[in-house]
C-alpha cells in the first residue's frame, strides 16, 4: 500500500528528548519524601533446605528497622499460569537466593545491616540441579504438593514428578515418516541458562495507604498483569482490583525479564504490613541474576528423516527445560516452543515432547525469544549437517523445506501470509551466499553460517489490547494505552498508527507510559504482539474518533456524511473543495450553530482489539484441534565470520537479518530492533553464559564474569532486509517481530564456524576457548 | 547498595601527616577507591579510617629521571595513557594502561593502587616484575624499595607492611633502543579481566649489533605475575633466529595456570604460548620500526 503519510516513515521517537535531557523518570528516581521506607531482603543460601526456625530478635533491635516480614505473615500461592510460587518461602527454600524474609527500615544501610542479623535455622536438602537427574524415577520431588496446583488449562503436569507441564505434538505419523526415509540423522544440542541484563535493575515502591488502596510504581513490562497478580495474591487482605492501582514510570529495558510478576510483589505485600508508609524494594545486580526470571537451559534431542532429495520426511524433537524452582511463567515459554519446535518447515510427520522439569535453580522465565532461540540452535544446527551428509547445499535444503502461506501447521491450523522464500533468497544474494573468501591473514579461516528462524507471539487466546485517545483544544492529542516502552519504539509507532487515521502529526500526539487506574488495559508488553495488537486498539480508537468527527461535522454542518475525510488536521468534502474546518475549531468545544447553541463537544476515541480466532484448547496427546497462535513471523539471517585458528576469536564483517515483518511502519525502529536483537543473540552465542557450583549457586551474578557485548563487539556490518507480505488482521499490514532479530544468532554462528573449520559444535555458549581447544584436538 | 560500616574519613595535606594517620590501627588509604569502594559495599573490609591520599601533590608526577621513569601513587591509567613522557619513553606502558577496565574506571583508578591490589589478574604485574621495577614504599620509621618480584608474594598479598604507602613506582628504562608489547586475554573485546597476558621488552644490547636483551613475564596464570628467565635465557641464545617451536616447549615450565570460571588451564596455557609468539613478533617488528602500532589489537 502506497500513500501513507506518516506509516512506513522514520519518524523520530516521540520519547527521545525526554530520554535524552533525562526529563524521563524512573522508578529510581521517583522522590517520595523522608517517609521512605527500605527493604532488605534475607535470601537462602541453599538450593534445597527446610526452614527450621526464622530468629530475627536482634535485627529488631537495630535502630531504624521498622519490620520485620516473613512468609508466616503471606501464606499464598500464585503465579501467573500456575500457582507454585509463594511472596516469600513458606516451610522450603527451592533455589540459591529466594527471598525468605524481609527487614524493613528507615534507610537501605540500617536494613541491610539489619538484614545481616537474622538467624535462620535450615535443613539442608540434596538439591536437584540438572533435568536428568530430576526426571529419574527416585528423584526428590521438588513440588510435592504439583497435583494440587492450580494452573490454565493447556497445561498437563505430572503429579508426583517433577513435570510441570508436558506438552506433546504429534502431526501425521512420525513412524511411518521415518518408515519413508532413505536417511535418519539424529543428535543431542544443550543450552545454558541466560539473564536479560537490562542496565535498570528490578525495582518497585509500595504504599498502602490508610483507606486500604495499595498503589506499586514499578519498573514494569506489564502493569496490568501485575495490578492482576497482586490482587489474586493478596485476595485474603480484602483488596479488589479497584483498590490496586500500579504506576509504570519510564523502564530501563525489559527483554522479558520485567514481565509477569517477579520481585514487585515483595514491594506490594511489604506495603500492607506498613500501612501509610511507602516502601521501596530495589534488586542489586546480584540479585537481578538470581531472583527475578533467567532463560531457561535445555537439551535438546532430535531425530530427523529425509529423503536423498532432501525432502524432510519426519522429526522428532524431544526438549527437557531446565525451568528452575518456580514454573509459573516458565513453563509457558516450554509450551510455546513445543507448538513450535519444527521451525518453519513444510514437515508432514511430526513428533515434539517439550518437557518442562522441576530444578533447584532460580526460577525460568520469559526472555525475548520465548523458547525458540534455543530450540533453534539445536534444529538449524542439525538441519546443516543433515544437508551436508546429503551432499546438498543448505540454503538449497532450507528452500525445498520452506513452509509456505497455507501449509499445515504443528497444531493443524493453516500458515499465515508468509514470504519466507523471498527472505532466504535476499538473504543469500545478500551474504554473496556460495562465493568463498579466504583470508589475507593465514592464521584465519573464514566461514559463512545460514539459518531460518519463526517465532509466534506466546500468550493467552484472549489477550487485550486497548486504547483511549482524547483530542485537546489545539487538535493536539494524547493517547492512552497501557503497553510500555521498552525501547522498541511503541510510543512513536502507536503515534504514527494515530496520525495516519486522523490526519495529524506525530509531533502533536503524546503517548505516555501508563498508570493502570487512568490507562485502559492491557495484557503484557510481550510476545512481540504489541504493535500488532495495541496497534489495532489504536487504530480502532482512532478510526472512532475520526467516526465521531466526522458525524458530528456532517449533522452539524449539513455536509454529505460520505464526502467527509480528514487531510492536514482538518476536515474536508469530496464534493466540496472548498470546505475546510480544522480540527482545532472544533474538537473540544464543539461546533457553534447560527443559534449560538453548541453541537459535538470533546472527541475521545476508544478501541480493543483482542483476537476472537484464537483457541488454546485441544488434544492434550496430540496439540492438534486449537489455534493457540495468531501468527508466526518468519525470516532467515546470514553472517560471514572470520576465526583465528590460533585464538579461537571470532570476528564478524557481515551479518544479514530478513524478516517478514507484514509492514514495516517505522524503518529506522525497526533498523534498531534488529541491530539491538542481532547483537544480543550473537553475545548468547560467543560468551554469556550462567555458571552454578554443585551446590546451585550461581557463580557469576556480575558483569565482570557474565558478559554481555560493548560497542566493541558489534559486527562490522549489520544488513536488515525487510520483506513484506501483510497480516490481514495486523494494523496497515504488520505482525510481531521485536523477539525475531535474536532468534537466529546462535545457529547462524554454530553453521559459520562449521564452515569456516568444519568443527560442529553442538553446546552453548560457543566461547574463543571452545573453539581453540576443538581444534586443537580436531 | 548501601555501605553499612562506618568509618572516619580525613584527607591530609603532607606525606608526614598521611602516615601518622596510616600507622592508627585499622587505617586504610584511599586514592582512586575503585577497589576499596566497592569492597566497603560488600562488607569485604571493615577500616575503622580512611585515609585519603588525594591533597598530596607530590604523589601525582610522572618523571623521567636518573635512566628511569618514576610514577607517583596517585598518578591514574588515563593520566598515563596521555604522559608524554610515558608516550616518548615507555610506550608500553601507555599500551597496557588503554587496556584497564573501561575509561571511566581509568579515570579514578591509580596505577599504583593496580599493583597493590596484587589480584593474580592484574595488568601492570608483568611489566614491573620483567623491566626489574622498584616499588617505593614510605613508613613512619623510613623508605624502602621493594622489587617487584619481591612485592608480590600470593594473591592479594604483597610486601608492604600495615602502616607503610606506597608513594611510586619506579621502573629503570633500557639503555639502548627497545621496543615491547603487552597482550591480553579477554572473553571479548570490552572491557575485561585478562583470562592471561604477556608481556615482552626486546633491548638492543651493547654486545654488539645483532645482540639482544629479552625481558618476558606472564599475567594471570599464577598467583603472581611470572617472569619467564627460561625463556630469556633462550631467547638472547638464539640471537638474530628465533625458534618457536623450542620457545614454547618452555612455556608450561614459566606458569602455573588454573582452571576458573574465566578460562580453562587448557586455554590459558595455549594463549600463552600463542600470545608469545605475538608479543615476540610485534615487539620486534616494532624494534625495527615495522610493527604494529602501539595499542593494536592482535588477539
Amino acid at each position: 500500500m502506497s500513500g501513507h503519510k506518516f506509516i512506513g516513515k522514520s519518524v523520530v521517537r516521540v520519547d527521545g528528548k525526554a530520554k535524552l535531557t533525562g526529563a524521563a523518570a524512573f522508578v529510581d528516581d521517583l522522590e517520595f519524601g523522608p517517609g521512605l521506607l527500605h527493604a532488605v531482603i534475607i535470601e537462602s543460601p541453599h538450593a534445597y533446605a527446610k526452614i527450621r526456625k526464622i530468629d530475627f530478635a536482634k535485627a529488631l533491635d537495630v535502630e531504624g528497622v521498622v519490620k520485620v516480614v516473613t512468609g508466616k505473615e503471606f501464606p499464598y500461592r500464585f503465579g501467573l499460569y500456575m500457582h507454585d510460587r509463594y511472596v516469600f518461602a513458606q516451610d522450603h527454600v527451592r533455589f540459591v537466593g529466594e527471598q525468605v524474609a524481609a527487614v524493613i527500615a528507615r534507610t537501605p544501610a540500617v536494613a541491610k545491616k539489619a538484614a545481616g542479623l537474622v538467624k535462620v535455622e535450615y535443613e539442608v536438602l540434596k538439591p536437584v540441579l540438572d533435568v536428568e537427574t530430576a526426571l529419574k524415577e527416585d528423584a526428590r520431588l521438588i513440588h510435592p504438593e504439583l497435583g494440587n496446583y492450580h494452573h490454565v488449562p493447556w497445561f498437563f503436569p505430572k503429579k508426583d514428578t517433577n513435570i510441570a507441564h508436558f506438552r506433546k505434538v504429534r502431526k501425521g505419523d512420525a513412524e511411518q515418516g521415518f518408515r519413508e526415509a532413505d536417511h535418519v540423522f539424529e543428535d543431542t544440542y544443550t543450552v545454558p541458562r541466560y539473564a536479560h541484563c537490562s542496565i535498570e535493575t528490578h525495582g518497585a515502591i509500595g504504599l498502602f495507604d490508610h483507606s486500604r488502596r495499595l498503589t506499586v510504581w514499578a519498573a514494569s513490562q506489564s502493569p496490568h498483569t501485575q495490578r492482576h497478580l497482586f490482587a489474586e495474591a493478596l485476595a485474603p487482605l480484602g483488596l479488589k482490583h479497584k483498590d490496586i492501582r500500579v504506576i509504570a514510570p519510564s523502564v530501563g529495558g525489559g527483554f522479558g525479564g520485567k514481565a509477569g510478576v517477579s520481585m514487585e510483589i515483595l514491594a506490594a505485600a511489604l506495603a500492607t504490613t506498613v500501612q501509610g508508609s511507602p516502601v521501596k524494594v530495589h534488586w542489586t545486580r546480584e540479585q537481578e541474576f538470581y531472583n527475578t526470571y533467567q532463560r531457561q537451559g535445555v537439551v535438546a534431542k532430535m531425530r530427523v528423516g529425509v529423503k536423498n532429495d532432501g525432502t524432510i520426511t519426519a522429526l522428532e524433537q524431544k526438549l527437557y527445560w531446565d525451568a528452575g524452582a518456580y514454573v509459573e511463567y516458565g513453563a509457558n515459554v516450554v509450551n510455546a516452543a513445543g507448538l513450535s519446535a519444527s521451525g518453519p518447515y513444510r514437515i508432514p510427520n511430526v513428533h515434539i515432547d517439550s518437557v518442562c522439569v522441576y530444578t533447584n535453580l532460580p526460577p525460568g522465565g520469559p526472555y525475548r525469544g520465548f523458547g525458540y532461540s534455543e530450540f533453534l540452535f539445536g534444529l538449524e544446527s542439525h538441519f546443516n549437517e543433515v544437508a551436508k551428509k546429503l551432499g546438498i547445499d543448505p540454503v538449497e535444503f532450507r528452500r525445498k523445506n520452506a513452509i509456505c502461506t497455507g501449509d499445515v501447521l504443528n497444531y493443524g491450523g493453516k500458515m499465515n501470509p508468509s514470504g519466507l522464500l523471498e527472505c532466504i533468497d535476499k538473504v543469500a544474494r545478500e551474504i554473496d551466499w556460495g562465493k568463498k573468501r579466504v583470508s589475507a591473514d593465514p592464521r584465519k579461516a573464514i566461514g559463512k553460517g545460514f539459518a531460518l528462524f519463526w517465532k509466534a507471539p506466546a500468550m493467552p487466546p484472549n489477550a487485550s489490547s486497548t486504547a483511549f485517545l482524547k483530542f485537546n483544544e489545539d487538535g493536539s492529542l494524547n493517547i492512552l494505552v497501557s503497553a510500555m516502552e521498552i525501547g522498541q519504539g511503541f510510543l512513536t509507532v502507536m503515534a504514527q498508527i494515530a496520525a495516519e487515521v486522523l490526519s495529524v502529526p506525530p509531533e502533536k500526539i503524546r503517548v505516555e507510559t501508563p498508570d493502570t487506574d487512568r490507562n485502559p488495559y492491557e495484557w503484557q508488553t510481550v510476545a512481540s504482539h504489541i504493535t500488532w495488537g495495541t496497534g489495532n486498539a489504536v487504530k480502532k480508537a482512532a478510526i472512532d474518533a475520526r467516526e465521531q468527527i466526522l458525524d458530528i461535522v456532517s449533522s452539524a454542518l449539513g455536509q454529505p456524511r460520505e464526502s467527509l475525510y480528514l487531510d492536514d488536521e482538518q476536515v474536508r468534502s469530496r464534493s466540496d473543495a472548498g470546505f475546510a474546518l480544522p480540527l482545532r475549531d472544533f474538537v473540544i468545544n464543539g461546533i457553534m450553530m447560527k443559534d449560538g447553541t453548541f453541537r459535538g463537544g470533546p472527541i475521545i476515541g476508544r478501541g480493543m482489539f483482542m483476537p476472537e480466532f484464537a483457541s488454546a484448547l485441544s488434544d492434550p496427546e496430540t496439540s492438534q484441534g486449537g489455534k493457540p497462535n495468531v501468527h508466526y513471523t518468519v525470516g532467515a539471517s546470514a553472517i560471514e565470520i572470520e576465526v583465528d585458528r590460533e585464538t579461537g576469536k571470532i570476528t564478524i564483517p557481515k551479518v544479514v537479518l530478513g524478516v517478514d515483518c507484514g509492514k514495516v511502519l517505522n524503518p529506522d525502529l525497526l533498523k534498531g530492533q534488529v541491530t539491538g536483537g542481532m547483537v544480543q543473540g550473537l553475545a548468547t552465542v560467543l560468551y554469556e553464559d550462567m555458571r552454578f557450583d554443585e551446590k546451585g549457586r550461581l557463580l557469576n551474578p556480575n558483569f565482570t564474569d557474565y558478559k554481555i557485548p560493548t560497542a566493541l563487539d558489534t559486527p562490522e556490518e549489520i544488513v536488515s532486509i525487510f520483506v513484506e507480505h501483510e497480516q490481514p488482521d495486523g494494523p496497515f499490514g504488520a505482525r510481531g517481530v521485536g523477539e525475531h532479530t535474536m532468534i537466529p544468532a546462535a545457529p547462524i554462528i554454530a553453521n559459520a564456524i562449521e564452515d569456516a573449520l568444519g568443527i560442529r559444535i553442538r553446546s552453548m555458549p560457543i566461547t574463543a576457548e571452545k573453539i581453540a581447544l576443538a581444534i586443537k584436538d580436531s | 547498595m548501601p555501605i553499612t560500616h562506618s568509618f572516619d574519613y580525613q584527607k591530609p595535606g603532607s606525606l608526614r601527616e598521611a602516615l601518622a594517620l596510616l600507622a592508627r590501627k585499622s587505617a586504610v588509604a584511599l586514592a582512586g577507591g575503585t577497589d576499596l569502594i566497592g569492597h566497603l559495599k560488600e562488607g569485604l573490609v571493615s577500616p575503622e579510617l580512611l585515609v585519603d591520599l588525594k591533597g598530596l601533590k607530590e604523589l601525582k608526577k610522572i618523571e623521567h629521571r636518573g635512566g628511569a621513569l618514576h610514577i607517583g601513587a596517585l598518578v591514574t591509567f588515563a593520566e598515563v595513557i596521555d604522559s608524554k613522557v610515558i608516550g616518548k619513553k615507555l610506550p608500553v606502558l601507555a599500551e597496557i594502561a588503554r587496556k584497564v577496565a573501561s575509561v571511566g574506571i581509568r579515570n579514578r583508578a591509580t596505577l599504583v593502587g593496580n599493583l597493590c591490589s596484587a589480584v593474580p589478574c592484574l595488568d601492570t604485574g608483568p611489566i614491573l616484575v620483567a623491566m626489574d621495577a622498584l616499588v617505593l614504599v614510605k613508613g613512619k620509621r623510613g623508605s624502602r624499595k621493594i622489587p617487584a618480584e619481591k612485592w608480590f608474594i600470593a594473591p592479594r598479598k604483597t610486601a608492604r607492611k600495615p602502616g607503610e604507602l606506597v608513594t611510586g613506582i619506579s621502573i629503570p628504562l633500557p639503555r639502548g633502543k627497545a621496543a615491547a608489547c603487552y597482550l591480553k586475554l579477554g572473553r571479548y573485546r570490552g572491557e575485561d579481566l585478562a583470562q592471561a597476558s604477556v608481556f615482552v621488552s626486546i633491548e638492543q644490547s651493547s654486545r654488539g649489533a645483532k645482540a639482544r636483551n629479552f625481558r618476558v613475564a606472564f599475567g594471570s596464570v599464577g598467583p603472581v605475575p611470572c617472569r619467564a628467565r627460561k625463556i630469556e635465557k633462550a631467547l638472547a641464545a638464539g640471537g638474530a633466529l628465533i625458534d618457536m617451536v623450542a620457545l614454547k616447549k618452555l612455556v608450561p615450565a614459566e606458569i602455573s595456570p588454573i582452571t576458573d570460571i574465566r578460562a580453562s588451564k587448557e586455554y590459558r596455557l595455549h594463549m600463552c604460548q600463542v600470545m608469545l609468539e605475538r608479543a615476540l613478533a610485534a615487539a620486534d617488528g616494532r624494534l625495527n620500526g615495522t610493527g604494529p602500532a602501539y595499542g593494536a589489537s592482535l588477539l
